[in-house]
């Protein structure tokens, strides 16, 4: 096909489609020799087991609870949310994750609450004793419980990224905000970081 | 290294830090309470690696025999759909080749960094083809690709000097992903992808808004995205460039009516051009090696320019920005603490060693950016010189590097036509 196409303008004699066919052959050759390179290279770097790093974690040791989660997942609602260690619980009547510090009075009634979606509910356990549960699909990982609690009670309230609604992006957007460097990738097995299992 | 030194600097406080204090006693019940277990779910990452390759593998094969041997855009346009549906709204957009570069480059420069190996795939496969056939990653399996191929409508042409010039954007474009990739401060290619949000339908509004200024730009010229911004179409245009097997507009012989060059969305069909510059072949070779001794002139000035700004380019890095936040804070007490510089204090971190790795962090900048400067300067050297180098073409040729392979130009010559009916003689399949 080359051959008929191969009298126009400054040519003389085919021969710059020699050279370009020549060129294109070198060129060839040097695409597939990095092709192979990469390709052994980077084959060396892969690592495919589940003990590999594959999914984003939050450490609740270093987090700080800014707030920044709630705001900067990619998703419309965060994958980040609240996450509660009944064992680590004081089962307290007065829960500085559940009320507000300024609450007038310590009823239900929404203005008391600290949780702004209304995530936090709590069932009388027995005397003095309350039991408090996060509804997963109202809490927006905004982190205020986890705050009032790491403040005032035992800190049994924890945020965790939950792998079921977390996209697993390339690089986490709330990871590369987070003050505190609390995000980072984990193993299967530390998918999620539980505070009683420590 | 930087995780590994913020974990020491924790470990004194850890106590205090880590949350879990007992200010009450934990209650025994007395009434057989049982304490509720945890519900969560961990999806199966292996599973869902092996069905996307799976995919990637065979949309690729499919456009590959659409290309090669159908000759026909039909079944590139259910692709496009597919992969719109599946990679784009499905999958959420992620992982991409194109975000895959940087984890390439990261894996390859910092040997701490573990390469996913779905991510590798997504990043050698495509290549792969287009060393074989060309870009038939673009034609309809990329997810962005074919979005922009989907809504397009009208292709209005851009001038050859604006096209040449908007096309140095990718490399650029590729230099600064890289540089920020290797000195791991950010993978701006995922940062800023347009699509992505669509495909999400949230995220940040800022790229959102690009991303849909962009489609409405696809309506009226081919695929913008992919001709003046993407990096990963850059590199398979290289690779399309030499391929071993190419596809033609039409195995018959090329009558010149113009009617393929009007059909390709990324202007990659060349008119027949003679070379009436009058020009004898020494002065061109002449001319060339001039150009040529401008390279090099064109790379360090890349390189200088780069190695200078290289500290203004550090402070989007993590390291660099905390140690500019601690100084300021120490240098005022009284200012209103940052989050960052809370966490900072209480995770035990102290200064001297923030400003080592803040030094770290500047040090690799200044290497990398150098090498970007080179890149960037490299690239517009040889742009210059692709743009001035004159050739004759007698028919309508295919520009391989440009040619995303959605075989638009197939339907359109009227050689294809006459093809089809004497092959099929059923004049329905003629299109
Ligand atoms: S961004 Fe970091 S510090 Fe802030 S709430 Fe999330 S994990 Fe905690
Ligand atoms: S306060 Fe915030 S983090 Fe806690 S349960 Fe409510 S929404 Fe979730
Ligand atoms: S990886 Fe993506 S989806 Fe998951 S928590 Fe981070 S930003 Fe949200
Ligand atoms: S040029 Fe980039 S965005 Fe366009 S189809 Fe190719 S890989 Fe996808």
């Amino acid at each position: 096909m080359s051959e008929e196409k191969n009298n126009g303008g400054n040519l003389i004699d085919g021969s710059p489609i020699k050279r370009r066919d020549f060129f294109r052959k070198i060129g060839t050759a040097l695409a597939g020799a990095s092709i192979a390179a990469v390709g052994v290279g980077g084959a060396t770097k892969v690592k495919g087991n589940r003990k590999s790093d594959l999914y984003w974690q939050i450490d609740h040791e270093k987090c700080i609870q800014c707030g920044r989660c709630e705001t900067s997942c990619v998703m419309p609602v965060s994958a980040v949310r609240c996450m509660h260690a009944n064992k680590v619980c004081g089962y307290c009547d007065l829960c500085g994750g559940y009320y507000r510090t300024n609450a007038k009075e310590l009823n239900t009634a929404a203005e008391n609450m600290l949780c702004p979606t209304g995530a936090i509910s709590r069932k009388f356990v027995e005397e003095p004793y309350f039991e408090y549960t996060i509804d997963e699909a109202l809490c927006n990982g905004c982190g205020k419980c986890v705050k009032g609690c790491s403040s005032f009670g035992n800190g049994s309230l924890f945020l965790q990224v939950r792998q079921e609604l977390c996209l697993n992006c390339n690089e986490c957007n709330i990871a590369k905000v987070c003050p505190s460097g609390a995000i980072s990738r984990v193993s299967y097995e530390e998918a999620y970081k539980f505070k009683d299992h420590a | 290294m930087k995780r590994f030194l913020t974990s020491l600097g924790l470990l004194p406080l850890a106590g205090f830090l880590a949350g879990a204090v007992d200010r009450f006693p934990r209650p025994d019940f007395e009434s057989g309470y049982q304490y509720p277990e945890y519900s969560y779910a961990v999806p199966n990452e292996m599973l869902w690696d092996i069905i996307d390759v799976s995919v990637l593998l065979i949309l690729l094969g499919i456009v590959t025999w659409a290309l090669f041997k159908k000759r026909t855009k039909g079944p590139i346009l259910a692709v496009s759909i597919v992969s719109v549906g599946y990679f784009g709204f499905f999958r959420g957009g992620c992982v991409c080749s194109i975000g895959s570069i940087q984890n390439v480059a990261l894996a390859f420069a910092d040997p701490s960094y573990s390469l996913p190996i779905a991510v590798f795939l997504f990043f050698i496969i495509p290549i792969v083809f287009a060393f074989l056939f060309g870009r038939v990653f673009c034609a309809g399996v990329c997810p962005f690709g074919a979005l922009q191929d989907l809504v397009n409508v009208k292709n209005y042409r851009l001038s050859r000097a604006v096209t040449g010039a908007l096309s140095i954007i990718p490399w650029i474009y590729l230099a600064f992903a890289l540089l920020y990739a290797l000195t791991r401060t950010r993978f701006i290619i995922c940062k800023f992808d347009p699509f992505i949000g669509i495909f999400r339908m949230g995220g940040d509004i800022g790229v959102i808004g690009f991303g849909i200024l962009l489609l409405l730009m696809s309506v009226f010229t081919g695929r913008p995205f992919c001709r003046f911004l993407c990096p990963y179409g850059a590199i398979l245009g290289l690779f399309s460039r030499v391929s071993v097997f190419k596809a033609e507009i039409t195995p018959k012989k090329c009558i010149s009516c113009d009617l393929c060059h009007d059909s390709c969305p990324v202007d990659a069909i060349k008119a027949p051009y003679g070379n009436k510059t009058g020009e004898t072949p020494v002065e061109g070779v002449k001319r060339i090696v001039v150009y040529m001794a401008v390279l090099p002139v064109l790379m360090l000035a890349g390189a200088l320019i780069m190695r200078w700004s290289s500290p203004d380019l550090a402070r989007a890095n993590s390291e660099v920005r905390l140690y500019e936040m601690v100084t300021a804070y120490e240098a005022a007490m009284d200012a209103e603490m940052e989050p960052e510089v809370e966490a900072f204090y209480s995770q035990g971190r102290n200064l001297g060693e923030l400003e080592a790795s803040k030094d770290a962090v500047l040090r690799s900048f200044r290497l990398y950016s150098t090498l970007a400067g080179i890149l960037i300067g490299l690239v517009i050297g040889l742009k210059l010189l692709e743009m001035s180098l004159k050739r004759g073409r007698k028919e309508y040729e295919i520009d391989y590097a440009s040619c995303v392979g959605c075989a638009k130009c197939f339907d359109y010559c009227p050689q294809n036509k006459a093809l089809a009916k004497a092959s099929v003689q059923n004049p329905e399949t003629d299109r």
